[in-house]
């Protein structure tokens, strides 16, 4: 079990001792139970630092968002950056890094181990009629504070499938740890949705994305939250257009355009499709995106499937090692070829 | 015209709203009165784990909470096509301008803060110059609003942005859940019109269903809700506050995502691009879609400067207009309460936290 304190008193230490210039992690949010990112750089706001179920976001976005804003106010950093990092957290600062998007030395990562846990799933509370106003880790349950007072259940019942998936509830890279290593749980096997989705006929399947597109609402939520969609500028944009003053009209009404702003079915499909494809070898199931779809859109299917065709067809697993070839970058003799004819 | 309505008979009035031909519409003109001769009875409904109003079914059974889209979009659509267009090389460009289809929808299960959005929406879209294809939705959109007895989520604020959870703003018809009834009352005339459609399945109210409306909408406006400290303060406290640096702190976990604006039951801004459906000869179509402050290409020039680069920019556009563009424009805050961006936002961005964070810190 990890103790909170563990964690503000690291931070704290961190600060005071100007070892880091800022850490970014978790406080209590406004809207009710749920944990909100937060960059600290004054040791007192330590203890504001919180580390409980609904820590759901990966915080490795605000070190893109960090090295955009050295980059874009052309300073270089004087410390590094800390960062409170889950398994999957740290799996994607390596990812960046494996990308040379920052160095190793910039970083100073928190690790936290979920242990025999993982983060909440909201939408398996609601399902359990269960409105919480605060919840807690304990062991393999969860402790949820209720108006009808306090509420245990076991973690694996409200735990986000991704968490009852992970490989690795353990932050490999980190300058410091908290929690035990309990890398090998196995609380479902890899890709158990992913498999049970998968007994549904190509044609069924089809007709599941055609409804699931047909409501994305193209707020870009997905897109927004996951930190390796860094590009300066993304094809659904219309900002990538050079335009000079000799740029005509008609090359301005003609510019490519490969995805229109309209959420149309064939539309939203092409961005998805895009997407997910950026991110073959490099999404590391933190599924962000799909929780903060305010439609529930599964996105995790898709990354999920590419993941697998990776560990599979490659035997590549995204974030396992910083100077390690990235999958679209390299080539082995072994590949299969079969898809080359 | 009030009236009560067994909560087993909903249904009924709504297959009589199906069948019946419909003769009176606001604004509408007579050639479209004729070809139009039925409502499409749209409602809330729990489908991929998301209520969200859908038509057809024939059933109407308002145990929601509220939607996560509001209802906007039945007159302000997510994408709407102006006009299309086609030119052919020698001859002079052929422009098809393309009206909304007149399709009378009433839309069932409309909580009060959505009801005084759509007020707020008919300001934006008639203030000076009426939108057409606004106006040609709207006429044909009528709102069955149901009070919320109850809160409906954990961020609802209606009260502080003078609103109420009995408000029937914006509503044609606002209905009162009684326990095993409601109590239905007409606000508009095409209000009256949907409850003479439904004729026969309404009783009249007794004394004491009057009685009961009365203490279950004091006993709604006595839940407590989230509250923004002082409403009426708010416009000159953020004009003092717009070069803070307050705004950067509060936006430094947000993520720059739409879901804020989209989810908004007022907010109203657009894009307008061509969609080419063939090359040669040139056609397609002129299309309005929803913008969003939050994007970064809202504000982005052609030259590539771009005004509100940072996020707490934009986080100022967003808010700044609710509370005090709105307001110095219309002498009301846009925002409704309906809490909706402070429930979605996957980081926490709270407008509620930061109204009164720029407040307590413009002093």
């Amino acid at each position: 079990m990890i103790n909170i304190q563990d964690m503000r008193d690291t931070a704290r230490g961190l600060l005071t001792k100007k070892e880091v210039r800022a850490v970014i992690g978790y406080r209590r949010s406004t809207n009710g139970m749920l944990a909100e990112p937060v960059v600290i750089t004054d040791p007192a706001q330590a203890d504001e630092l919180i580390w409980d179920p609904t820590c759901f976001h990966n915080l490795s976005l605000y070190l893109v968002e960090d090295r955009k804003f050295l980059t874009h106010v052309r300073k270089t950093a004087d410390a590094p950056i800390a960062i409170v990092a889950k398994g999957c957290d740290a799996r994607s600062i390596v990812v960046l890094m494996q990308e040379h998007y920052f160095e190793r030395k910039d970083v100073y990562i928190i690790g936290m181990s979920c242990e025999g846990s993982g983060v909440l799933d909201e939408r398996k509370l609601a399902a359990k009629g269960i409105r919480a106003t605060d919840a807690a880790f304990d062991g393999d349950d969860f402790v949820f504070a209720t108006a009808q007072g306090e509420q245990r259940i076991a973690a694996r019942e409200v735990m986000a499938d991704r968490c009852l998936e992970c490989r690795e509830p353990f932050p490999k890279e980190h300058n410091a740890v908290l929690g035990e290593n309990k890398t090998g749980r196995e609380l479902n096997a890899p890709f158990t949705a992913l498999h049970r989705f998968e007994e549904l006929d190509a044609g069924a399947r089809w007709k599941f994305w055609e409804h699931q597109f047909e409501r994305c609402i193209r707020c870009f939520a997905c897109r927004s939250v996951c930190p390796m969609c860094y590009c300066e500028e993304c094809v659904v944009d219309s900002i990538s257009f050079p335009v000079t003053g000799q740029t005509s009209a008609e090359e301005k009404a003609n510019r490519v355009r490969w995805i229109e702003r309209s959420a149309t079915r064939p539309e939203n499909m092409t961005y998805h499709m895009t997407r997910v494809l950026h991110l073959a070898g490099r999404c590391i199931d933190c599924n962000e995106c799909e929780r903060v779809c305010p439609v529930n859109i599964p996105l995790r299917l898709l990354n999920n499937k590419m993941e697998r065709e990776a560990r599979e067809e490659f035997g590549y697993e995204p974030g396992a090692s910083i100077g390690g070839p990235s999958l679209t970058a390299s080539f082995l003799d072994t590949d299969p070829g079969k898809f080359i004819r | 015209m009030e009236k009560i309505l067994g909560k087993t008979k909903i249904d009924d009035w709504v297959a009589a709203l199906s069948d019946h031909p419909q003769e009176v519409g606001r604004g509408c003109k007579a050639a479209e009165a004729a070809t139009t001769t039925h409502w499409q009875v749209s409602a809330p409904v729990l489908e991929d784990g998301i209520w969200s109003y859908q038509s057809g079914s024939g059933s109407v059974q308002l145990e929601h909470s509220n939607t996560t889209q509001p209802p906007k979009g039945f007159s302000f659509p997510q994408r709407e096509v102006f006009f299309s267009f086609e030119q052919i090389k020698g001859e002079p460009p052929k422009l098809t301008q393309k009206l909304p289809q007149a399709t009378r929808h009433a839309v069932f299960g409309v909580r009060p803060c959505d009801g005084c959005g759509a007020v707020r929406m008919d300001k934006v879209f008639s203030d000076h110059v009426a939108d057409t294809y606004y106006t040609a939705r709207r006429s044909n959109v009528a709102y069955v609003g149901l009070a919320c007895n109850q809160p409906q989520g954990i961020n609802c604020f209606c009260l502080s942005v003078g609103g109420s959870p009995v408000s029937s703003d914006g509503m044609d018809v606002l209905m009162t859940d009684l326990g095993d009834r409601y109590f239905v009352a007409a606000v508009t005339d095409t209000g009256k019109a949907l409850m003479a459609a439904g004729n026969s399945v309404f009783s009249e109210p007794t004394a004491a269903d009057r009685k009961q409306l009365q203490q279950t909408h004091a006993e709604a406006i006595a839940q407590p809700q989230r509250a923004i400290n002082n409403l009426d303060a708010a416009p000159a406290k953020l004009k003092a506050s717009f070069d803070s640096p307050l705004w950067e702190e509060l936006a430094r976990a947000c993520i720059g995502c739409g879901v804020c604006t989209f989810l908004c039951p007022t907010c109203h801004c657009f894009d307008i691009n061509d969609e080419n459906t063939s090359a040669t000869p040139i056609k397609g179509n002129r299309v309005r879609t929803w913008d969003n402050c939050q994007f970064p290409d809202f504000t982005m020039h052609t030259s590539g400067h771009n005004p509100r680069e940072s996020l707490g920019s934009r986080l100022r556009q967003r808010v700044s207009h609710k509370f005090q563009y709105f307001h110095e424009n219309f002498g009301m805050p846009q925002c409704t309460g309906c809490g909706r961006c402070i429930t979605e936002c996957s980081v926490g961005i709270d407008i509620v936290n930061v109204v009164n964070k720029v407040a307590e810190h413009a002093g």
